[in-house]
C-alpha cells in the first residue's frame, strides 16, 4: 500500500502542540508537517524569521520526531505568511496531499467513521482509508445520509460498491461496517454519530453559498466533533469520480 | 527568476557586531525561499495597486489643487503633468530593478546592490526619513479636512485644531499598527476603491460642466498666468509628493505574488491612473474658480469646488473623500516606513533590535515607533509645503540613484542580473529619469533642499560610523 500524503498544518509558535492520538491515526500516512507562522500586515514575512526560525524549527524537530517514532514517513515545511490559508492551500497543492488533518486529541484509533457522500471523489477517499487504516486493527465504519430522492438500495449500493474497494485494497471486510440514516441533517447525523468514535474521515465540500455563510461543514464537524478529522481534497482535476 | 541573490557577496560586521542576513537561495511566484523557510507572498495586483494609488491620491488631489493653482495658475495642470511625466520615467526603471530582486526593502534595497552601501545607507536612511515626512504631510492635510469638517457642521474653536488634530491621528495611526491586528489590506483596497469611483463621478460631472454642457459659464482664465518659468516647475516639483507611492509598491516587492508581472504592472499602472485623476482634478478645479480664488482656499480648496459643482452634498463627499484619503496615504505611508527600517536592520546598517517584533501583538513596534515618533515632532511644525518638498527631495535622490544603479548593473552585466522585465528605451528612459529628478530638485525651496543635503550628510556620517565594514554589493 502506498502512504497517502496527509498535510498536517500546525501554527507552530502559537504553543499548539500535536494533539495525543494524531501520530498513531497516522502512522502509515505519509506526513507532511507544514509549521506556519501567520504575521500581522504591519510585519514583514522575512521580519518574522529573523527573530523566531530558530524556535520554529526546534518545534518542528519534535513534532517531526513524534511521527516518526510510529512508523510514519515525514516531510516538512516551515512558513511564514500573511495569510495561513494560502499557505495551506499552496502546500496542499504542491504536495499533491489527498487530505488535511484537523487536529484535535483522540486516543490511539480503535474506530474510525468515514462520511461517504457519494460517488465523487471516492477514488481519493479509498486511497486514503486503505493507506492509512489497511495494516491496522482500526474498525473502519462507512456512514452514508441518503438524499431525499434516493432509495435504500441505492444507499445500500454504493456502500456495498466501496467495501468491495477497500477490501480489495487490503482492509479485512470483518473490520467493515456500514450505516445509513434518511431524513436527519447530515452536518448533525455526523456529528452525533462521529462521537463514538476516535476519528472522521470526509470529503471537502464544494464551496456554495451556504458554506460561504456558514463555513465549511468540514468545520463545523470539526469545531463540533473534537476529535481528529481528515478532510479529503477535491482532486485537482474535475473529472475524478 | 534567479538562483541565487545579489546580496551573495553581503558581509562585514557593524559596530553592534552584527552581520547582513544571508539572502534568499530563490524566489518563486509564491514565495522566497530561505533554506528550509519560506516566506509566502500574499499581496496581489490588487494589493499592489491599493498601496501605490491609495499612498499617492491622497495629497494629488485632496491637499495640492489649491496650493499649485496659487503657485502655478492654470498650468498646474502641466505641473502635474510634468510630475507624472518623471514619476514614469523612475517607475519604468524600477520595475526592471525590482523584477531582478523582488526584496523588501524597495529603492533602498536595488541601490545597496547595484551601487554599494555608502549609497544604499544614503538612501534608506532617506527613505525612511523622507516616508516620516510624507506621513507627516499627509496628517497635515488630515488635519485640514477635520477642521474643515468642525466648519461645516458648525463648531468654532478659539484655536486652529489642524496640528491638534494632525497629532492626534499620528498617535492613533502608530498605536492601531502597533496593537491592531484587523486585516488593513482588505480595508485598504475599499477606501481606494471607493475613493476611485467618488473621485469618478465627481470629476465626471465637473468636466462635462466645465465644457459647457450644463451651460454655465466657466471662470475665463489665463493658462499661464503666473508665467512657464519656474512657476511651472517650481510647482511641479512641490506637488511631486503626490507620486511618491509607487516606490511604497517596491518596498513590499518580497510581499507580492508573481512578482515577475505584478510589479511592474503595478507600479507603472497606479503612476498613470493618478496622473489622469490628478491632470483631470486641477483642470475641474481651476475652471470652476479659476486659479486665484482655488489659492484662497488653500488645503482644502476641493471642498469648495465640490461645493461649486454639486453643492452641499458634493462638499460633504468630498470632506469625507479627503478624510479617507489623507488617512490611508498616512497609514499607508507609516508602514512603508517600518518596512524600511526592517529591511536596513536586516542590512546590519541599523540595529537588530530596529525590526524587532513583540510577542503580544506581532508587530515591530521598535520600526512602527521609529516612523511614528519623528512624524508627530515633524506634525507639530504644521509646515504643509516643506514637509511635502522635503519628502520629495529625499524621494527624488533615491530615483535619480535607481536609474544610475540600473545603468550600472546593465553595463557591469553582473551573473544575478536577470530582470524578466526589462526597460523600454534603455539607456535613454532611465538617463532621462535621473536628470528628470535632480532637474527637479533644483525647482525646490532652498529651505527643503538644505533639510534635505543636511539628512543625506547625517545618513551618510552614520553609515561611517556604525556600519563602516558592511559590504552589501552585489557581486560584481
Amino acid at each position: 500500500m502506498t502512504r497517502p500524503p496527509i498535510l498536517v498544518p500546525i501554527r507552530v509558535l502559537e504553543g499548539e502542540p500535536i494533539p495525543d492520538g494524531v501520530p498513531e491515526l497516522l502512522a502509515n500516512a505519509h506526513v507532511v508537517l507544514l509549521g506556519y507562522h501567520v504575521v500581522p500586515e504591519q510585519t514583514a514575512p522575512g521580519q518574522a524569521r529573523m527573530q523566531f526560525e530558530d524556535r520554529a524549527t526546534g518545534r518542528l524537530d519534535e513534532f517531526e520526531s513524534l511521527f516518526e517514532s510510529v512508523g510514519a514517513t515525514t516531510e516538512r515545511r516551515l512558513v511564514f505568511t500573511h495569510d495561513g490559508q494560502q499557505t495551506i492551500d499552496r502546500t496542499i497543492e504542491e504536495h499533491d496531499c489527498l487530505a488535511v488533518l484537523v487536529p484535535n486529541s483522540t486516543q490511539p484509533p480503535d474506530d474510525i467513521l468515514v462520511a461517504v457522500r457519494g460517488t465523487v471523489g471516492v477514488d481519493r477517499l479509498v486511497r486514503v482509508v486503505a493507506g492509512l487504516f489497511a495494516e491496522s486493527e482500526v474498525g473502519v465504519t462507512l456512514y452514508h445520509v441518503a438524499a431525499d430522492e434516493e432509495t435504500d438500495e441505492d444507499s445500500q449500493t454504493l456502500l456495498d460498491g466501496l467495501t468491495d474497494r477497500l477490501a480489495e485494497q487490503g482492509v479485512e471486510p470483518s473490520r467493515l461496517e456500514t450505516a445509513v440514516d434518511r431524513d436527519v441533517s447530515p452536518l448533525d447525523a455526523i456529528v452525533e454519530t462521529a462521537a463514538e468514535f476516535d476519528a472522521v474521515v470526509m470529503g471537502e465540500s464544494d464551496p456554495s453559498l451556504s458554506t460561504f455563510v456558514f463555513g465549511m461543514p468540514t468545520d463545523q464537524v470539526a469545531e463540533r466533533f473534537l476529535g481528529p478529522v481528515l478532510v479529503v481534497q477535491r482532486s485537482p482535476e474535475t473529472d475524478d469520480q | 527568476m534567479g538562483e541565487s541573490g545579489p546580496g551573495d557577496e553581503a558581509s562585514g560586521v557593524n559596530v553592534d557586531g552584527e552581520s547582513p542576513t544571508a539572502p534568499p537561495e530563490r524566489v518563486t511566484d509564491e514565495t522566497t525561499v530561505h533554506d528550509d523557510t519560506e516566506l509566502e507572498r500574499t499581496i496581489g495586483l490588487v494589493g499592489g495597486l491599493a498601496i501605490g494609488i491609495g499612498t499617492m491620491i491622497g495629497a494629488g488631489i485632496f491637499v495640492f489643487p489649491g496650493l499649485a493653482a496659487q503657485n502655478a495658475g492654470l498650468a498646474a495642470t502641466l505641473s502635474f503633468a510634468i510630475g507624472g511625466v518623471v514619476a514614469l520615467l523612475v517607475a519604468l526603471p524600477t520595475s526592471e530593478l525590482a523584477t531582478a530582486m523582488p526584496r523588501s526593502g524597495g529603492g533602498y534595497y536595488f541601490i545597496s546592490r547595484g551601487l554599494g552601501t555608502a549609497y544604499g545607507s544614503v538612501v534608506g536612511l532617506g527613505l525612511w526619513l523622507g516616508l516620516v515626512f510624507a506621513s507627516a504631510f499627509y496628517l497635515v492635510g488630515l488635519g485640514h479636512y477635520a477642521t474643515a469638517v468642525l466648519a461645516e457642521v458648525g463648531v468654532v474653536l478659539s484655536v486652529n485644531p489642524v496640528i491638534a488634530v494632525g497629532l492626534v491621528f499620528g498617535v492613533a495611526l502608530t498605536a492601531l499598527s502597533i496593537g491592531g491586528t484587523e486585516n488593513t489590506a482588505t480595508l485598504q483596497n475599499a477606501v481606494v476603491g471607493i475613493l476611485l469611483v467618488v473621485l469618478t463621478v465627481f470629476l465626471t460631472y465637473g468636466v462635462l460642466d466645465a465644457v459647457g454642457v450644463f451651460g454655465r459659464e466657466s471662470a475665463p482664465e489665463q493658462f499661464f498666468s503666473q508665467g512657464i518659468f519656474p512657476a511651472v516647475f517650481s510647482t511641479a516639483a512641490l506637488v511631486f509628493t503626490s507620486y511618491l507611492g509607487f516606490a511604497q509598491v517596491a518596498t513590499v516587492a518580497g510581499e507580492i505574488k508573481d512578482p515577475e508581472r505584478n510589479l511592474p504592472l503595478a507600479m507603472v499602472g497606479s503612476v498613470v491612473i493618478v496622473t489622469v485623476f490628478y491632470v483631470v482634478t486641477i483642470f475641474v478645479a481651476t475652471s470652476a474658480f479659476g486659479a486665484e480664488q482655488l489659492g484662497r482656499f488653500g488645503e482644502t480648496a476641493m471642498v469648495e469646488v465640490a461645493r461649486d459643482l454639486l453643492g452641499v452634498p458634493g462638499a460633504v463627499a468630498i470632506l469625507f473623500a479627503g478624510l479617507l484619503a489623507t488617512f490611508s496615504s498616512a497609514n499607508a505611508s507609516i508602514l512603508s516606513a517600518s518596512r524600511a527600517v526592517y529591511a536596513l536592520s536586516r542590512d546590519a546598517l541599523l540595529p537588530r533590535k530596529a525590526s524587532e517584533i513583540n510577542l503580544r501583538y506581532g508587530t515591530p513596534h521598535v520600526a512602527l515607533l521609529a516612523a511614528g515618533g519623528p512624524i508627530l515632532v515633524l506634525v507639530a511644525t504644521g509646515q504643509v509645503e516643506l514637509l511635502a518638498e522635503v519628502a520629495s527631495f529625499l524621494h527624488l535622490v533615491m530615483y535619480a540613484l535607481l536609474c544610475v544603479a540600473l545603468l550600472v548593473l546593465r553595463r557591469r552585466d553582473p551573473p544575478w542580473y536577470t530582470p524578466s522585465y526589462t526597460v523600454p528605451g534603455y539607456p535613454v528612459v532611465p538617463a532621462l529619469g535621473a536628470i528628470a529628478s535632480v532637474a527637479l530638485i533644483a525647482f525646490m525651496q532652498p529651505a527643503s533642499i538644505v533639510i534635505g543635503v543636511a539628512i543625506m550628510v547625517v545618513s551618510y556620517g552614520w553609515y561611517r560610523y556604525y556600519a563602516g565594514d558592511v559590504s552589501l554589493k552585489g557581486a560584481v
